[in-house]
């Protein structure tokens, strides 16, 4: 049987090529291989290394590291027992401060005005339930209703920063309330070295 | 420039549209209707032995299977009982025997056949009406062997616009967040087969909220890369990588892209306020939209444009909100349910998706954009999160833990045939689904 075939037109594909081998199906390129990273185009914001910079300013304290970089080094971003700041917890979507976080809080500023030349990054943290953007901005919530309240102790405002982590760096990882409850906290972390933001 | 990036190249794939089509279409298929019963024949080798013959063979009908599974419109009859011999008999009507389809109970068939030169491939791709004895669709394409999935994808668009009258949406991509299985999350981007998966981030931070532009060529995701969390271009063709500057003391937690992808609408975060900003390609504020001291997250926008679906919690709990963009008048649209987040608008324009709260758990709700009763999608004996639709708006892709940790799947926009899309050892959330690709 005769079919008659027309070469009507080309049609471009996208088509996914590897600058090196392995681009094989079902197998995952990396752009950033240990001789480059995507953020030495020029165009990126300095992948890594800018961080970096940061991170090497930050003196290791009693508080611990930045949640990220705690998680970056494998630890678990808890708080020590022996950290002189206290995390606050909260009630699932809500970021208002209870008695018992206001106590903590007040305990809190009274090391921060003993301890005048520190600076405080305040962590807001939540649990995995709901989406990670709403969460990113509850986090946010909570964080500064604790940098609020510390300020409305006489703690400077300049002293404290804030930075939200939603759900994405949870201190317990099981599906349950007893987790959870752990999860949705403010968590303090002493800086050195950088001015707060 | 030393750079290791992988490049999206365009012109490695020629279609070449070909052969007479019948003029009458098979039944028009419905959704929640009968399932048309396709047979898809492994591909005959027209050419030399190669060592890519045999994948090539199953392999581009295996992905043609899965399409045509995927879609929910069509029951695959199973390889083990088709009669004739692919490699022996003929790929055009008249060379092989309708009976060994008929007799099987295949009402559609597809066959072709495949010559591979060097590094390139050669596919013709029929499909017959076996009922009337007809062909209905002829294709020939060439690419390169390792690109044979896309050949079968393309075709399985082509079969679907002859059921339906609309190309499917199989030649498409997902970007996503995966951990792996590890500590980090990081954006991906696959067929939605999990074939040329390629990751876009390695930054070994948190990186979120994947979204294409209109153009199908550059991701948008926010990053804590840089520590302070911002949103990031990255262009999926050069490698090139455009960073977003928050405002002093802010940062941009999300961004989406306008339908004409001039504009993206991102949410800034200052002060622990959130609230949306409309930007320029590069990043620069155009203007702000909302200024309330609450919670203002998770935009999307409707396909003329003209309004924006977001999340609030200014009535005490998070509801979603359409804002005309041009006037800033809001008005809220949901009122059932304590937690409401994540929407996104129709392609065709009737209807929102979100995720909703149902007791303890998340479940994917869709709701008229003009308002009215939702309806819920999902079964809340396990959470599904974070809708996106496909381009043509008859599918939804979202993220689900009913076998465990989170994996994707995909749904006809009924709620209809949920299929898993990916298996890796990690959690996989937030797909977005691209537009359709060349």
């Amino acid at each position: 049987m005769k079919i008659p075939i027309e070469f009507a037109g080309n049609l471009c594909a996208a088509a996914l090529l590897c600058w090196v081998a392995a681009c094989a199906p079902g197998t995952t390129n990396k752009p950033g291989g240990a001789s480059a990273n995507p953020g030495e185009s020029g165009l990126a914001g300095g992948e890594g290394r800018r961080g970096e910079g940061e991170r090497a300013g930050t003196r290791e304290s009693d508080t611990g590291a930045s949640s990220l970089k705690q998680m970056q080094e494998g630890k678990s971003s808890a708080t020590s027992p022996a950290s002189p700041l206290k995390d606050v917890f909260y009630e699932f979507d809500r970021y208002d401060l209870s008695a018992d976080a206001r106590a903590i809080l007040r305990a809190n500023a009274d090391w921060l005005k003993s301890n005048p030349s520190a600076r405080v990054e305040i962590e807001g943290h939540c649990d995995e339930r709901g989406t990670n953007e709403y969460n990113l901005a509850l986090g946010a919530k909570r964080a500064q209703a604790a940098r609020e309240y510390l300020s409305s102790l006489g703690i400077p405002a300049e002293r404290l920063s804030t930075i939200s982590y939603g759900e994405e760096i949870p201190v317990c990882q099981e599906h349950s309330e007893d987790c959870w409850r752990k999860n949705r906290r403010a968590r303090f972390v002493i800086l050195q070295g950088r001015s707060t933001s | 420039m030393g750079i290791k990036i992988l490049l999206f190249i365009c012109g490695m794939l020629v279609l070449q549209p070909s052969i007479a089509q019948g003029q009458s279409k098979f039944e028009i298929i419905g959704t929640g209707g009968v399932r048309f019963p396709i047979a898809v024949s492994p591909l005959k080798n027209l050419g030399a032995n190669t060592g890519d013959s045999a994948r090539l063979s199953t392999g581009i009908a295996d992905a043609m299977v899965h399409d045509l599974e995927l879609s929910g419109w069509f029951k695959v009859i199973d390889r083990s009982a088709y009669l004739e011999n692919a490699q022996t008999s003929g790929i055009t009507l008249g060379t092989f025997d309708l009976k060994d389809w008929s007799t099987i109970g295949a009402d559609g068939l597809v066959k072709g056949g495949f010559s591979v030169q060097g590094d390139e491939v050669s596919v013709e791709l029929r499909l017959f009406d076996v009922y009337q004895g007809k062909e209905r669709i002829g294709k020939r394409y060439t690419g390169r062997v390792r690109d044979y999935r896309r050949i079968a994808h393309k075709f399985v668009d082509e079969i679907i616009n002859q059921f339906t009258g609309v190309p499917g949406v199989f030649n498409t991509r997902i970007a996503y967040v995966s951990n792996s299985g590890g500590r980090f999350k990081e954006i991906f981007v696959s067929h939605l087969d999990g074939s040329e998966k390629f990751q876009v981030t390695d930054n070994h931070t948190i990186n979120l909220s994947p979204d294409w532009s209109p153009d199908g060529r550059s991701v948008l995701y926010s990053s804590f890369k840089d520590r302070n969390q911002t949103l990031y271009l990255f262009e999926l063709y050069s490698g090139k990588e455009i960073r977003f500057a928050p405002r002093a003391g802010g940062r941009y937690l999300s961004g989406k892209f306008s339908p004409d992808g001039q504009t993206i609408v991102a949410t800034h975060e200052s002060g622990g306020n959130t609230n949306l900003y409309l930007l320029d390609r590069t990043g620069n504020v155009i203007r702000q939209l909302t200024s309330n001291p609450g919670i203002e997250v998770s935009p999307s926008w409707s396909p003329d444009g003209k309004q924006i679906v977001f999340v609030s919690d200014r009535s005490g709990s998070p509801q979603i909100y359409i804002m005309d963009v041009g006037s800033g008048n809001t008005r809220r649209l949901t009122y059932s349910g304590s937690y409401n987040t994540s929407p996104a608008w129709s392609p065709k324009g009737d209807r929102i998706v979100y995720t909703g709260r149902v007791g303890s758990r998340f479940a994917i709700f869709t709701i008229p954009a003009d308002g009215g009763e939702p309806r819920k999608l999902t079964a809340e004996s396990f959470d599904s999160e974070d809708p996106t639709w496909s381009p043509d708006g008859r599918f939804i892709a979202f993220s689900s833990n009913r076998a465990g940790k989170y994996h994707l799947y995909v749904m006809q926009a009924s709620g209809d045939n949920q299929r898993r899309l990916t298996g890796s050892g990690g959690d996989d959330t937030k797909p977005s689904w691209s537009p359709r690709l060349d």
